[in-house]
């Protein structure tokens, strides 16, 4: 019996547990509380287990921390040098998305309006603190000409003072050579805004009786003939209220910022502005150098040749400043009826200012006005 | 300290020796140390304490790994049962057939784990195709690991059998000596 059991206690044995652990797999059925047996051996090998494995997480850690990473500099600069090519390129299409929103911005200005516009971009802002004006990539061969006005979807920009074939300059409406005859939008009172060569314009010539109020838009009255009617001009920042005199005057917030020009539009409307040779005559270069001091017979000779044409300039300003829209005439306290804007000629039927110390009779409607009556020198 | 004892000590060896070779090695080179055991208990001198023993190596695997309790008890009570009956027709004593069965046995091992889920545990199916990309590396680290240690097993075992440590389950026993 012995020997028997024996022989046979081997295979007896393993179906036991055999059959012991077949029937421990298939009685479980998803998650369950561990058993005793196993929660002993759980609590006798873990310990074990751990002791082992900190050490070796302990060297592993060294290794990660320290020998793996010998090269790291030399990828962290390859890696820092890819990150700035990635900048570079992240910021050239960011600037690409806003340039194609700001497209499809003017786009669809342009199409509400049906006068024919050139699109140009801004090359080059004024740098003197005295002048406002910048430069566009468009000139003559676009089919720009000097007097023309320069506009965005914001408002009115200024308008065109001279003229190369690939390039032209644009006097800014907040140049104190420039002047618009605008009216206020919710009282048509008019008035002329004059630049200051500052971030705001000044509003003259409304009438003392005139309501205007802060915050008042203003818009080219076309009066002048450079300016389509209904462009706005700007909105009015502070009213001073005189004591005395027949007029208001105000501040005027222009309704183009002009610190973020980037794009404009051309209205090519052909006015009879003289051109500028100094400028438009330019083949190279947009800017001539300063021509050699004249000589005082030349001089001589030259003025009564250019008087008749056009008032004589500031020093090293640009003539196309003539260009401007002329300012209107000063209306007396019963303000006479307003003459159609088509039939005015854009700068001759405009008297000069009041602060002229002379008084200013109109001038004739075919004769070159003189340079206040333009509104181009303050 | 008793040869039996050796065997429990060599067994927590080879455990954590496991637990340290997944912590260091890639999947397709991790040797089954515990399988090693196991199958080395099942040779000459192993006896019922072997079988027992190899079992017991399964069940610790059992309730440190998520397989259902049982499943590798049953594998290893199974190679256990496979190495004794192999042992004298394949000449298990030298390093190189034991090295060659131990590696043939982790591949057969597998296709027998795929047998018992199909059979007890038709839930914890595993992924084959995953398991057969693995299959050639794990036995080959498997068999290498496996040939130091048959010397090792070999005296161990037939101490334990001298000993008689558990004399009810002794097959040999001082007799066959």
């Amino acid at each position: 019996m012995s020997e028997q059991l024996r022989r046979y206690a081997y295979p007896l044995l393993y179906l036991l547990l055999a059959s012991v652990c077949a029937i421990g797999v298939a009685a479980q059925h998803g998650p369950s509380e561990i058993g005793f047996a196993p929660r002993m051996v759980l609590n006798l090998t873990l310990p074990l287990e751990r002791m082992v494995t900190l050490p070796v997480q302990e060297l592993r850690g060294v290794w990660s921390d320290y020998v793996a990473l010998v090269g790291v500099r030399e990828e962290n600069d390859k890696l820092r040098g890819r990150l700035a090519r990635l900048e570079d390129e992240n910021q050239q299409y960011r600037e690409a998305i806003l340039s194609s929103e700001r497209f499809q911005r003017l786009a669809g200005f342009r199409s509400q309006r049906e006068i024919p516009m050139v699109p140009a971009n801004v090359i080059h802002q004024d740098l003197s603190p005295w002048f406002q004006s910048l430069i566009i990539d468009q000139g003559a061969a676009a089919g720009i000409r000097p007097g023309m006005p320069v506009i965005t979807d914001s408002g009115v920009v200024g308008l065109v003072a001279g003229t190369t074939p690939g390039a032209a300059k644009v006097m800014l409406m907040i140049d104190p050579q420039s002047r618009l005859d605008v009216y206020v939008e919710r009282t048509r009172a008019r008035g002329t805004v004059r630049g200051a060569a500052s971030s705001t314009c000044d509003l003259d010539y409304v009438l003392r009786q005139e309501s205007i109020e802060e915050g008042d838009l203003l818009l080219t009255s076309g009066m002048g003939g450079v300016y389509p009617k209904g462009l706005r001009v700007g909105r009015i920042a502070k009213v001073d209220h005189k004591t005395s005199g027949l007029f208001l005057a105000a501040q005027v917030e222009p309704a183009v910022d002009f610190a973020r020009l980037d794009e404009v539009f051309v209205i090519l409307e052909q006015r009879q502005v003289p051109e500028d040779d100094a400028f438009s005559s330019l083949d190279e270069g947009l800017w001539p150098d300063p021509p050699p001091p004249a000589k005082p017979e030349a001089v001589a000779e030259a003025a009564p040749r250019a008087a008749p044409e056009a008032p004589a300039p500031r020093p090293g300003r640009p003539a196309p400043a003539r260009a401007a829209e002329p300012a209107p005439a000063p209306r007396a306290p019963e303000p006479a009826p307003q003459p159609e804007p088509e039939q005015v000629p854009p700068w001759a039927a405009e008297p000069a200012p009041p602060s002229d110390p002379a008084p200013a009779d109109p001038a004739p409607a075919e004769a070159v006005p003189a340079a206040p009556a333009t509104g181009t020198t303050p | 300290m008793s040869a039996l004892a050796k065997l429990v000590g060599i067994g927590l060896a080879l455990l954590l020796g496991q637990v340290v070779a997944r912590m260091l090695l890639p999947a397709a080179i991790q040797p089954d140390l515990i399988l090693v055991f196991a199958l080395a208990m099942g040779l000459r001198g192993g006896g019922l304490q072997g079988l027992v023993l190899a079992f017991g190596a399964g069940f610790v695997l059992d309730v440190l790994s998520a397989s259902p309790l049982g499943l590798y008890s049953l594998l290893c009570g199974t190679a256990c049962a496979a190495t004794r009956l192999f042992d004298k027709a394949l000449y298990l004593r030298a390093a190189g057939p034991w090295a060659i069965y131990v590696g043939v046995y982790v591949v057969a091992n597998w296709i027998l784990l795929g047998v018992a889920q199909r059979l007890f545990a038709p839930d914890a199916i595993s992924d084959w195709a995953g398991l057969v990309l693995r299959a050639p590396g794990t036995a080959l680290a498997t068999a290498l690991a496996a040939a130091p240690l048959l010397s090792v097993f070999r005296r161990l075992l037939s101490e334990t059998d001298s000993e008689a440590a558990w004399p009810v389950l002794a097959t040999h026993g001082p007799r066959s000596r």
